[in-house]
């Protein structure tokens, strides 16, 4: 108890001197969290069970990668980098207790890895109050309409975007009637809504059905998409509900076109299912301008020349986190707010794509422009990504072959 | 009519799919007495199994059904010999939460060893018979075959062997049972191995569907608790009945009700039944 | 440290309201509620949409109450005729259901984007810090008004026919027990109370969604009522707070196991809760704080 009380004694001193000296500073418990000395903590807070499971687990190893990258090359600030690694087990209830862990004990400066939209929700008030950085791969629109105060920042372009591309794509495969299969998520309806602008602007038509995401067996559902009689179905799931679908869909002998998230149909998914399966289905991803050092560095590290977008995203963001700490020289949440955008889009700046280069550019003061590997990573006021490329590819032999990106 | 029609079909196929773990949990119940939440752990361990065997070694569905049923079977004795038997002094509510736990356990032994990624058999998918427009699944037929022969030796062994009858004899009245010399601790030991077994092969069939992580299990639960409970907590013939039903309101549901509710459909299905046959379709009896 | 210790005893009250509406409907009744966390979802959508409409949060959790009642009563009218394992069937569904309803009817809940600005008293007078004091205090003195309001009903003549029905159903209707209204008293009881769970949680956090109401959280509340002893409204809540202390503690013990992936980690810290669970029915069946059961009062005249 004595060390509690102390350790309050001495953080509302911390808190005095501060205001004494930075009265300037917007949010002052913010600033008193900064870590003096010793390592500098951040977070990985990724689903490692729960409906999420199948993508936390490579998240982490992304953002793992970047801290030891970071550490040999002499760490941050001068300092070692630690990682914290919980599971949010794909329930923001469980995410909030873990969160509130990382804040107040580890006094983590920022979170990288958060999956789901819910979680996202739910931790960001405890992430804004606290002075942490919330960095994201969530795709709900809400999110960065949340008062944040620039504490949260997503890798994830928001669905109006991806919605529009994947309808000029299933226009440009030739197609005019596209059908939508998506479990419930945050951003289905809004996703749809912009691929039935994009199809009907060009005399198409679009129709959606949500499906529930635990059923073994999608049949009945593909059966009413194919009396719409489509010409491209486009798969909005995650990753089990997304196996089950594909299976029905060479069952029911559907050969028009497929597109899915790259999310979904990733490297996992094409090596779990028989290969005729997946055969000649695309996928859509954001991505980096072709032959980015970035996803070139990611791929090496994650052991497969088609990471998944979640797990590039997430190395983004360990990267993001750590140069904007190296580049404010102060280890904490706010400067990482305050320096983000000044290192991931700074104009003329240096462009670098690993941490090791970027501590270098740094050390000779240059300004940064970090091109990272699920995109060039520039961020709006409001923390969504400013303009995204995105690279199609279409699932070859059983391995994602890039078309192209655009 | 052609929409009606191939929701009956469907509805059949789904409804095989969750027949055989049904029966499982149903054949537990019959003698146990309680209703074992461990039966979704005992479908992933199961379906993990015959997985394995089938990638590993290259054996077809058949021998890895037969792994599943044996993974299953020994992991469900282990648990209830091992985990719950002692509890059942304290009631079935109590055995019924400590598998609550024994489910969770085994889902997570299975997320230490083999992590979250999804795994798919390595067996070829063939494409579906179409009969006047009608989709029929091949491999979904076969699912029905499978469960159909599954449980028509189980009711042939509840029938026509000693064992059999000596299981039936415990369900009805466990008193009377031991009074003609029958060991209730050995026949609940036989049935909780038929019984996990089944869950295990029913996991195989649910994976060559789908694929499997260690959820797999869980994800059909309610369903598999549905059909038990609409066919007649106990009886082996009503669980089969049960989960064809389910499997039909479900699809034929889909031609009135959102897709997104289907799980919500097992749920009506059970207080209507509950409601105005509070026995089940084919009411509670062993066998 | 500080603050993480003051959100956990606040966590760990709503986790104690939960663990007193199941020990209520479980420990006293024998009514099993598996679908305790769709409760704590209804109080939690309840208060978030009426206090969302400009109602004042008190009414707000009147609302919430109001609402777990009247779902709880929807859910015992129809079984409760019916054998106890079949009433744990019929709540596990409903919890899913109210988990789907959450989730697909945008218009009402958001879907899943979840609501979020939900009215946090006190957070802007009293400031983070002050607020968290508030909350932590406010919430422990209700589980306390609760724990204890329980326990004289538990003492009541009420507390003594609920027994009587839990141990011999058909005794009790012989012995003159209207035992269905009874049964169903007990449950929309203790609907209410998870539902006030749910309505404080929602104040608290600001922001609920389908996802938080995962079956997860009902098998913590269950490992906290075995562990603090069915049937007592004090071993509840003192278990309740002994499971959120265990489900952090595993955070620091977890991360000192050397040499397996984070997954595996998570993978531990979950088997341990089922464990957990395992060892207490098996060491402790009747819990920390076993049930007394007072003698019946002696006849007068």
């Amino acid at each position: 108890m004595i060390d509690f009380l102390s350790g309050l004694a001495q953080r509302s001193l911390a808190r005095r001197s501060l205001l004494g000296t930075a009265l300037a500073l917007p949010l002052l418990p913010a600033a008193a969290r900064a870590q003096q000395s010793g390592p500098i903590r951040i977070a990985a807070l990724s689903p490692l069970s729960g409906a999420g499971g199948a993508y936390g687990p490579s998240m982490v190893k992304a953002i793992r990668a970047v801290v030891e990258e970071a550490n040999a090359a002499g760490g941050i600030l001068g300092r070692k980098v630690e990682l914290v690694v919980e599971d949010d087990q794909t329930n923001p209830e469980a995410a909030v207790r873990a969160m509130r862990k990382l804040i107040d004990v580890d006094k983590v400066s920022a979170v990288a890895g958060v999956w789901a939209s819910s979680v996202a929700a739910a931790i960001a008030p405890l992430c804004w109050e606290s002075g942490t950085m919330l960095l994201t791969c969530a795709g709900a629109d809400a999110l960065t309409n949340l008062p944040h105060q620039g504490f949260l920042a997503r890798t994830q372009p928001n669905t109006t975007l991806q919605g529009r591309k994947f309808g000029e794509f299933a226009l440009a495969q030739g197609a005019k009637r596209v059908f939508m299969l998506s479990p419930q998520t945050p951003f289905v309806q809004s996703q749809f809504e912009n691929i039935a602008a994009a199809v009907k602007a060009q005399g198409g038509e679009a129709e959606l059905l949500v499906y529930d995401d635990k059923k073994p067996s999608y049949r009945s559902e593909l059966q009413q998409a194919l009396r719409f009689r489509p010409d491209a179905i486009v798969l909005g799931g995650y990753l089990p509900d997304t196996t089950v679908l594909v299976k029905d869909m060479l069952r029911a002998g559907f050969n028009g076109t497929r597109i899915a998230f790259a999310y979904s149909v990733n490297q996992k998914l094409i090596e779990s299912v028989p290969a005729d399966t997946v055969e000649g289905i695309f996928t859509i991803a954001p991505s980096p301008a072709e032959g980015s050092p970035a996803f070139k560095h990611m791929t090496e590290q994650a052991g497969t020349p088609t990471p998944d977008p979640y797990s590039t995203q997430s190395y983004d963001q360990a990267n993001l986190a750590l140069l904007a700490m190296q580049a404010a020289g102060t280890a904490s949440g706010t400067a990482i707010r305050d320096t983000l955008r000044k290192i991931s889009q700074a104009p003329g700046g240096t462009v670098v794509s690993t941490v090791t280069e970027g501590l270098a550019a740094l050390k000779e003061g240059k300004a940064l422009n970090y091109e990272g590997a699920s995109g060039p990573c520039d961020f709006t006021e409001k923390g969504d990504i400013a303009d995204c490329q995105f690279r199609y590819e279409q699932v070859k032999a059983g391995k994602l072959t890039l078309l192209r990106i655009a | 009519m052609e929409a009606l029609l191939q929701a009956l079909v469907n509805g059949l196929l789904s409804g095989s799919l969750i027949a055989v773990p049904a029966v499982g949990f149903t054949a537990i119940f019959a003698i146990l007495r309680y209703p074992s939440f461990a039966i979704a752990g005992y479908v992933s361990v199961g379906a993990f199994a015959g997985w394995w065997v089938n990638t590993r070694f290259g054996f077809g569905a058949p021998l890895a059904l037969l792994a599943a049923f044996v993974a299953g079977g020994l992991t469900g004795l282990v648990c209830e010999q091992g985990l719950l038997r002692r509890l059942m002094p304290s009631g079935a509510l109590t055995v019924a939460i400590a598998s609550i736990a024994v489910n969770l356990v085994l889902e997570n032994v299975l997320r230490f060893f083999f992590g979250n990624d999804l795994r798919g058999f390595d067996l070829p998918i063939r494409p579906d018979l179409i009969l006047g427009g009608i989709f029929i699944g091949v491999q979904q037929l076969w699912n029905l075959l499978l469960a159909v022969v599954v449980v028509g030796a189980v009711f042939g062994f509840l029938m026509f062997t000693r064992f059999g009858r000596a299981m039936r004899a415990v369900a009805d009245n466990p008193d009377l049972a031991r009074l003609k010399g029958i060991d209730p601790s050995r026949i609940a030991a036989i049935a909780v191995m038929l019984g996990a077994g089944l869950a295990g092969a029913g996991g195989v069939l649910l994976g060559l569907d789908t694929s499997i992580d260690p959820m797999t299990g869980y994800r059909v639960l309610l369903s598999v608790f549905a059909a038990a409970v609409l066919g007649g907590l106990g009886s082996i013939p009503g669980a089969v009945v049960g989960a064809l039903a389910l499997g039909l309101a479900e699809e034929l549901s889909l031609l009135v009700v959102p897709a997104t509710y289907r799980t919500a459909v097992g749920f009506v299905a059970i207080l209507l039944i509950l409601t105005f046959r509070p026995r089940g379709l084919l009411g509670e009896r062993a066998a | 440290m500080l603050s993480y210790l003051l959100f956990s005893i606040t966590i760990g009250g709503v986790y104690a309201l939960l663990a007193l509406a199941l020990n209520l409907a479980w420990g006293s009744a024998g009514l099993v509620n598996l679908g305790l966390a769709g409760f704590f979802g209804i109080g939690a959508y309840a208060t978030a949409l009426a206090t969302g409409a400009g109602l004042p949060v008190a009414l707000g959790l009147g609302i919430a109450m109001l609402a777990g009642v009247l779902a709880g009563l929807m859910v015992t009218g129809m079984t409760l005729r019916l054998r106890d394992d079949y009433l744990a069937i019929v709540t596990l569904g409903f919890g899913e259901v109210v988990r789907l309803v959450a989730l697909n009817e945008r218009w009402l809940t958001n879907g899943a984007d979840g609501l979020s600005g939900i009215a946090a008293p006190g957070k802007a007078a009293l400031g983070t810090a002050g607020f968290n004091w508030a909350w932590c205090i406010g919430v422990s003195l209700v589980v306390l008004l609760v724990a204890l309001l329980l326990r004289r009903l538990d003492a009541g003549p009420f507390g003594r026919a609920l027994r009587a029905v839990r141990e011999d159903q058909e005794l009790a209707a012989f012995a003159g027990k209207p035992v269905l209204r009874l049964k169903l008293q007990a449950f929309a009881l203790s609907a209410a109370i998870a539902a006030l769970a749910g309505a404080l949680y929602a104040h608290y956090q600001s922001y609920i969604s389908p996802d938080h109401f995962q079956p997860l959280i009902t098998i913590y509340i269950f490992l906290a009522v075995t562990a603090g002893g069915l049937g007592r409204p004090l071993g509840a809540v003192l278990g309740a707070y002994a499971v959120v202390a265990f489900l952090e503690g595993t955070r620091f013990l977890a991360a000192e196991v050397p040499g397996i992936e984070p997954v595996q980690v998570a993978a531990l810290r979950e088997a341990l809760v089922g464990l957990s669970l395992l060892l207490v029915l098996h060491l402790r069946p009747r819990g920390v704080l076993p049930e007394r059961i007072p003698a019946a009062p002696k006849v007068s005249a």
